[in-house]
């Protein structure tokens, strides 16, 4: 027990180590918003080259999708990180080297990716999935196969060390897990604490899923680069798909869960009212910590090796997913808001948002669940249709709501100017619009994946990329505020 | 002071029992015992050794033992030098390799020991997880590959190490786990 945490007290800083660490937040949020404008203008030229606008050759599609792909889950990562450590440091002791550190091996492990694509040429997608990288067929070398799988491995060791600080600091001040988790207060162990902070639950659940997520990526990854020089080594590759899909879906779903501390924290900053934790609270975080680690099967339900009950648990699970703390989370923020005089702001508005587009964006991913439904729409651009849905509208939101609070309206009650406005609804319109489209192509069983599209589909894609401008305008609008304002911004108290 | 001077002959004892042709070739026999026994026990040797060292001995190493930094990288380089398949073998094949293990093995030990504690805690968090992932790699990779790894030894006894590899591995995972969410512990460390 360290000496400055009393029961549900804040941790002390030094004010030199406050400052330090708001620089490193906003150093996290600057660098994921750049990176998420990059590959949305990645994404807007994919969508005009599969609309005929423009022409690309086809391995610089692959080399775009796969640098999206890559891009987008490493910068929801960082971002999502900086969102938590920001609040989770108020109720344990963390330290800046250490967040810091895992920054600085994150930037170089995008050094090395994004050289093994564009030097190298690699274009196997960001799912590495085996034996794809050994068998390019003369489009990249073993080499820069080998290059992508040490960038990824490296930026794993950075976020292991990030969570065993994390998990260091936790302990230290709860004891185990469980307890951090709320366990004990949902066994009836302990009285329940209202005031147990929500930032230390969900930080829990993420350490727990991410820390297994990261253990098997080390795992896989070293198989996989074992194969690409001894290719007498065959490892299982029923084995491989299902490790890396275990690590690559706990990684990017769990950016979600880590995300939205910024509405726990921030909603009852804006609204005035306390969010009390409860057992139902409590009870939906526990089960997530499973959901999200046993739904990842979804992705492999046309693999007829795999066995049936792995199959039957992630629909079940799937269906599941996402609504126990989708449900505390939507209901306990509208109760919050309802009648509380709030003002809307670009934060409340996008956080607000983010609960809509994370709520609607489950739906989709429910339905492309179901074995049934899956047999059709499998590998159909439905799949980036329910992904971009919630991560355009779920976790974006919740990332630049919490770059906004920073910016200055947290502290000085700014309020919106017109060109958030305008950034904003660009945003809602594109981000929704680009979903939508995505969605009604892969009802058309138009395929993902395609780096020309056929005739019929041209217009989808066509549609699909003025909706990508839209996105890329909202985006642009508010990551130029964050470049340009965040910076000289004070702590919002 | 009579108990402290047994431990050390007890330590000296074993040692010599292992390096004696008896005990030596039986555990050589099977790449299971000679991996996952004679190995590790000259290892953990060399970590009592390391704790019965006397205290101006340990302090003249500290001066060159920041944070266990330089321990360490010794002890990680004797290690992974000891996975390789190669030298494993030769190890059977010629004394002087022999020697060589008898000799590094249980200084890797003493440097684990004279080291571990020093490290930082989140360093020595990435090392186990390390540790434990190579485990597991090295388990699938005796379990998959079409050869055999060891000129001396069958590909069966590389299957059975194998599987008792993922089977550490997991036991491991497990008591981890127990640990780190609720407090448990199995063995104390
Ligand atoms: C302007 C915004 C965006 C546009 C126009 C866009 C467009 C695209 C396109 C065209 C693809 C390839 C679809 C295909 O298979 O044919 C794609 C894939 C993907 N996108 Fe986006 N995207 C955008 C934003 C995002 C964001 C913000 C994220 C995540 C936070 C994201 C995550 C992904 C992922 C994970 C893939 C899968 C790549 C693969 O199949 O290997 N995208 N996107
Ligand atoms: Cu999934």
């Amino acid at each position: 027990m360290s000496g400055t945490a009393v029961a549900s007290g804040k941790v002390e800083y030094t004010d030199s180590e406050n400052r330090n660490a708001l620089i490193a937040v906003k150093a996290h949020l600057i660098a994921g918003l750049s990176v998420f404008l990059l590959m949305m203008l990645g994404g807007l030229t994919m969508r005009a080259a599969q609309g005929t606008w423009i022409e690309i050759g086809v391995d610089l599609f692959y080399q775009i999708m796969t640098v999206h792909g890559v891009g987008v889950v490493g910068a929801a990562v960082i971002a999502s990180t900086g969102v938590q450590w920001h609040f989770l440091r108020k109720y344990v002791r963390l330290s800046n080297a250490i967040f810091w550190t895992n920054f600085f091996i994150f930037l170089t492990g995008v050094v090395m990716i994004l050289g093994s694509i564009f030097l190298g040429g690699y274009g196997g997608a960001w799912t590495f999935l085996y034996p794809l990288p050994a068998i390019s067929m003369g489009a990249w070398s073993t080499g820069a196969a080998a290059v992508f799988q040490l960038g990824v491995l490296i930026i794993g060791v950075g976020l292991l060390i990030l969570y065993l600080d994390f998990g260091r600091a936790i302990l230290a001040r709860y004891g185990s897990l469980a307890r951090a988790l709320g366990l004990t207060m949902l066994f009836g162990k302990e009285p329940v604490d209202p005031a147990h902070p929500k930032a230390v639950v969900a930080s829990t659940m993420v350490l727990i899923v991410n820390f297994l997520g990261i253990a098997a990526g080390a795992v896989v990854l070293v198989m996989g680069l074992i194969n690409l020089y001894n290719p007498e080594f065959q490892p299982d590759a029923m084995l491989m798909k299902n490790l890396i899909y275990f690590f690559g879906h706990v990684i990017i779903n769990a950016t979600i869960y880590a995300s939205v501390i910024a509405v726990y924290e921030l909603l009852p900053r804006y609204t005035g009212r306390p969010w009390k934790t409860n057992k139902v609270f409590l009870a939906a975080w526990f089960a997530i910590v499973f959901m999200v680690m046993g739904v990842y099967p979804h992705h492999l339900l046309m693999d007829f090796p795999m066995p049936a009950w792995a199959m039957i648990a992630a629909q079940v699970l799937s269906f599941g997913s996402g609504i126990p703390v989708l449900v505390v989370t939507g209901y306990g923020a509208l109760m919050l808001v309802y009648r509380s005089g709030i003002k809307w702001s670009t934060t409340t508005k996008l956080l607000f948002l983010s609960m809509f587009g994370w709520a609607a964006g489950v739906i989709p991913a429910i339905l492309d669940a179901m074995v049934t439904i899956n047999r059709v729409f499998h590998n159909t651009l439905w799949v980036p249709g329910h992904f971009h849905f919630y991560l355009l509208l779920g976790l974006l939101p919740m990332i630049i709501g919490f770059t906004y609070y920073l910016a200055g309206e947290g502290d000085r009650n700014e309020q919106p100017k017109a060109t958030d406005s305008l950034g904003f609804y660009a945003y809602l319109i594109g981000a929704f619009m680009t979903s939508m489209v995505f969605l009604a192509s892969g009802a058309n069983s138009i395929p993902r994946r395609w780096a020309v599209h056929m005739e019929e589909w041209v217009t989808f894609a066509q549609v699909g990329t003025i909706a990508a401008a839209l996105v890329v305008l909202g985006t642009l609008l508010f990551t130029l505020r964050a470049i340009f304002i965040l910076p000289g911004a004070a702590n919002p108290r | 002071m009579i108990i402290k001077i047994k431990q050390e002959w007890l330590l000296l004892t074993a040692f010599v029992v292992l390096a004696l042709p008896p005990m030596q070739q039986f555990l050589e026999q099977s790449m299971v015992t000679h991996m996952l026994v004679q190995i590790p026990v000259l290892a953990i040797i060399g970590w009592m050794l390391g704790k019965k060292l006397p205290e101006n001995w340990k302090s003249k190493i500290t001066l060159w033992n920041r944070w266990g930094i330089t321990g360490m990288v010794l002890a990680v380089i004797i290690m992974t030098y000891w996975m390789l398949p190669r030298v494993l073998d030769a190890a059977i094949s010629e004394w002087h390799f022999e020697l060589v293990k008898f000799v590094t093995v249980p200084i890797m030990g003493i440097a684990l020991s004279l080291s571990w504690p020093l490290l930082n805690p989140i360093a020595q968090g990435v090392l186990k997880l390390e540790f434990w992932a190579t485990f597991m790699r090295l388990g699938w990779l005796y379990l998959d590959l079409p050869d055999r790894l060891c000129a001396n030894y069958l590909l069966s006894d590389q299957r059975i190490l194998g599987q008792l590899l993922l089977l550490s591995g997991s036991a491991w995972a497990i008591t981890w786990t127990l640990r780190i969410m609720f407090g448990i512990r199995i063995i104390k460390t």
